[in-house]
């Protein structure tokens, strides 16, 4: 009997080890363990095309170069799928070391107590030359966790070619959106439609917001409200949607696609002559990307003010649970403020924030990062300082204002109700 | 004696061990993958919860959110519902129209029957949903072809009317798996039959409505169950095809797109399992009714008075 049971005692074991090896074996997997030799492994990612990948890669390698004990893993999406990847990844204890961090997102990971503090402590990194104006833009609760690598503005770019051609009058100082107007109807007109003047704009909550700056309002308020009212956004979508009915700007089953990548841009498809955007998006191979040149300008205006801001185009941060901070710091400040990196990573993520880095890579630059660091320097000082962090639920409030101006532009809803809807759906979004 | 016995008992019944052991792996893969997550989900559909912070208890908050106070979980609804109505039928339809065609014996049978079966094996991939983006886009082939005839449709994917249909199409084209069950089917189904309907004088569609299609009853529930159950969990085709957005004006956006922009781009994660939940409930009463109706149309051979 007793040697009978023995079988069965000894598989309860065997069962146990085996179990106890699966579990073993998913912990060793994770482990974080410092590799031998003292070498450590930090994860980087970030958002961003092809384009700024191979030159943040070149940087990369050279800081790896330079410290020859840190291993950087690097993957990268574009915006959307970064951070819903981003998301996952925080949530489940996984954050990478590293990882771009934006203006709309910061508060809520900050608050979250996702972010590591970087003025003090381990990931303590260098910011002496970074403009201070702009460090606020990653300042929470008054400790900074965010470093902006670079700085952007709104920008209004258009195929200056195809606006000659069409007659139609070049952007220029204090010009207005009557102007915009007339010169975009008449590309459409001279193009019989093929080619639209502009690239609906009216869904995108970014340019509302300048227009709304420039009425003296603002997207959000010092306490985290909506800064404007439904009868704002009627107003705005009045003026978008008759430049679609007219024929200025893209039909309805273009613009609905639009979702900020190049694929989807009728910009990029030569279906549109011209739109907003940030001048960060112009890097080394920009023309090739679109087909021809463009040329910036500030936007149009109707008060004289121009409403538009330096804006951190992005920020670095270090994950509050990654075990290297140290490392993970160098590794910014390596970006941030290392001259050669500066040289690699030249305009890709817009101008750099680092003064002294900024200085050198103007002066080396040609093609579309030339035109935008040109174009950035002559209107800097017309620029406003950035408003703080917009609150928690911001990036759904955006996504909401694209949606429900389809409703507009496929005629669902008329835009009074199109505007109410917005307002309620964007005051729920905000308020939990 | 005793002995006997013992030794016998010790050999069957008495070591339920050995058969734990068997048995766990797919326990542990069941317990932590499936029934675990589960219940950590029905939890969370009673919280407050946003991936970062500790979930806070809300009670029915969430699913009295979801059924009075929000219309776009109502749009996700009617859109989802939509979809199944559509697609489970068209499907079914084209592989039994398929799987009859393939029934007939044929030296490439085959190869057809692989060939059929092939976009059910590549269609839920991302890589195929992103293809069929491009065929029906704005100036894709369908837009193209269509144009050239006069029909100018101006592209399907970004088209309020027409871009359910698209991830309907699909889903339709995908129809391998009930195929080659209904293929099964109708080789089970006794050749005397056939040849006593030919006796009779029955023309094809006498003989497929009187012989095939009851004898193929339970075959075609089987396939209506699990095909409806699945086109509710449709997510894929419309993830891709829209984006992730569910657009235009909402028209692709099903229950399950919807329950994902909830928890991951907004971080509701309460909210989505509520709605995960309030999916489970509906598959379940659905599956439910169908078996209800199964009475009336399902025909079990061998069995009497039926």
């Amino acid at each position: 009997m007793r040697r009978n049971r023995r079988p069965g005692v000894s598989a309860r074991v065997l069962a146990l080890v085996a179990l106890g090896c699966m579990l073993g074996a998913t912990a060793a997997c994770k482990s974080d363990a410092a590799e031998p030799g003292g070498n450590v492994t930090i994860r980087f990612d970030w958002w961003g095309n092809p384009d700024r990948a191979e030159v943040t890669e070149k940087a990369v390698s050279l800081f790896e170069q330079k410290n020859p004990t840190i291993k950087v893993d690097t993957s990268y999406a574009e915006f959307n799928a970064y951070f819903q990847k981003l998301v996952t990844q925080v949530a489940g204890g996984g954050a990478p070391d590293v990882f771009q961090m934006d203006y709309r997102y910061v508060r809520e990971y900050a608050d979250r107590n996702q972010l590591a503090p970087l003025d003090n402590g381990p990931a303590k990194v260098d910011t002496s030359n970074i403009t201070p104006q702009l460090l606020s833009g990653g300042t929470v609760n008054g400790k900074l966790f965010g470093i902006p690598p670079t700085q952007n503005t709104q920008v209004f770019s258009y195929d200056f070619a195809q606006w000659q051609s069409s007659g139609a009058t070049a952007p220029s100082e204090g010009w207005t959106w009557a102007n915009m107007q007339a010169a975009t109807q008449k590309i459409s007109d001279s193009t019989g439609g093929k080619v639209r003047g502009v690239g609906d704009f009216g869904g995108i909550e970014d340019w509302f917001e300048v227009w709304l700056r420039q009425q003296g309002k603002a997207i959000y308020t010092p306490e985290g409200k909506l800064g404007y009212t439904a009868a704002d956004v009627e107003k705005w979508w009045q003026m978008t949607d008759g430049w679609r009915r007219s024929g200025a700007s893209t039909p309805a089953e273009l613009t609905t696609k639009m979702d900020g990548s190049q694929a989807n841009d009728p910009v990029a498809q030569k279906l549109a002559s011209s739109g907003f955007g940030y001048d960060s998006g112009f890097t080394a191979k920009s023309w090739e990307i679109l087909g021809r040149e463009f040329k910036l300008s500030g936007f149009p205006s109707d008060s004289g003010k121009l409403g538009q801001y330096v804006k951190p185009a992005m920020m670095f941060s270090i994950a509050q649970s990654s075990t290297k901070k140290e490392a993970a710091a160098k590794l910014i400040n390596f970006l941030i403020n290392d001259p050669e990196a500066g040289k690699i990573l030249g305009m890709s993520r817009g101008l750099p924030a680092n003064a002294k880095v900024r200085e050198q890579v103007g002066s080396t630059l040609t093609g579309p990062p030339q035109v935008a660091f040109q174009y950035e320097q002559t209107i800097q000082p017309k620029l406003e300082q950035a408003p703080p962090p917009p609150p928690k639920g911001a990036g759904t409030v955006k996504s909401t204002f694209q949606r429900i101006y389809d409703d507009v532009i496929f005629a669902r809803l008329t835009i009074p109700q199109a505007a109410a809807k917005f307002i309620g759906e964007a005051q729920q979004a905000i308020s939990s | 004696m005793t002995a006997l016995r013992q030794r016998t008992r010790t050999r069957y019944g008495d070591r339920p061990g050995i058969a734990y052991l068997f048995l766990s792996p797919w326990m542990a893969g069941a317990l932590l993958l499936t029934v675990g997550p589960m219940l950590a989900s029905l939890y969370l559909s009673f919280t407050n919860y946003d991936l970062f912070t500790t979930p806070r208890w809300i009670g029915l908050a969430n699913y009295r959110r979801l059924l009075l106070d929000d219309p776009r979980f109502l749009t996700a609804v009617w859109v989802t519902v939509k979809y199944v109505a559509l697609s489970t039928p068209l499907k079914l339809v084209a592989a039994l129209a398929v799987a009859m065609l393939l029934n007939r014996a044929s030296r490439a049978q085959g190869f057809y029957r692989s060939a059929f079966y092939a976009p059910s094996l590549l269609g839920a991939s991302v890589a195929v949903a992103l293809v069929w983006r491009v065929i029906f886009d704005t100036n894709g082939i369908v837009d193209q072809s269509l144009s050239t005839l006069g029909i100018h449709t101006g592209g399907w994917v970004a088209s309020p009317r027409y871009a359910l249909l698209v991830i309907v199409a699909l889903a339709v084209w995908q129809f391998g798996a009930p195929m080659v069950i209904f293929l099964a089917g109708l080789k089970q189904i006794p050749a005397e039959l056939y040849d006593a309907a030919a006796v009779d004088g029955a023309g094809w569609w006498r003989t497929f409505r009187s012989v095939t299609l009851p004898m193929l009853s339970p075959v075609i529930f089987f396939n209506l169950v699990l095909e409806t159950i699945h086109a509710f969990q449709a997510f894929t085709g419309a993830f891709v095809v829209s984006g992730g957005r569910g657009g235009p004006t909402d028209s692709t956006l099903f229950y399950t797109l919807y329950l994902y922009q909830k928890g991951f781009t907004e971080y509701r994660m309460g909210y989505a399992s509520a709605m995960a939940w309030l999916l489970v409930i509906a598959i379940a009463a659905i599956t439910a009714l169908l078996f209800r109706t199964a009475r009336m149309w399902v025909f079990y051979a061998g069995e009497d008075g039926r």
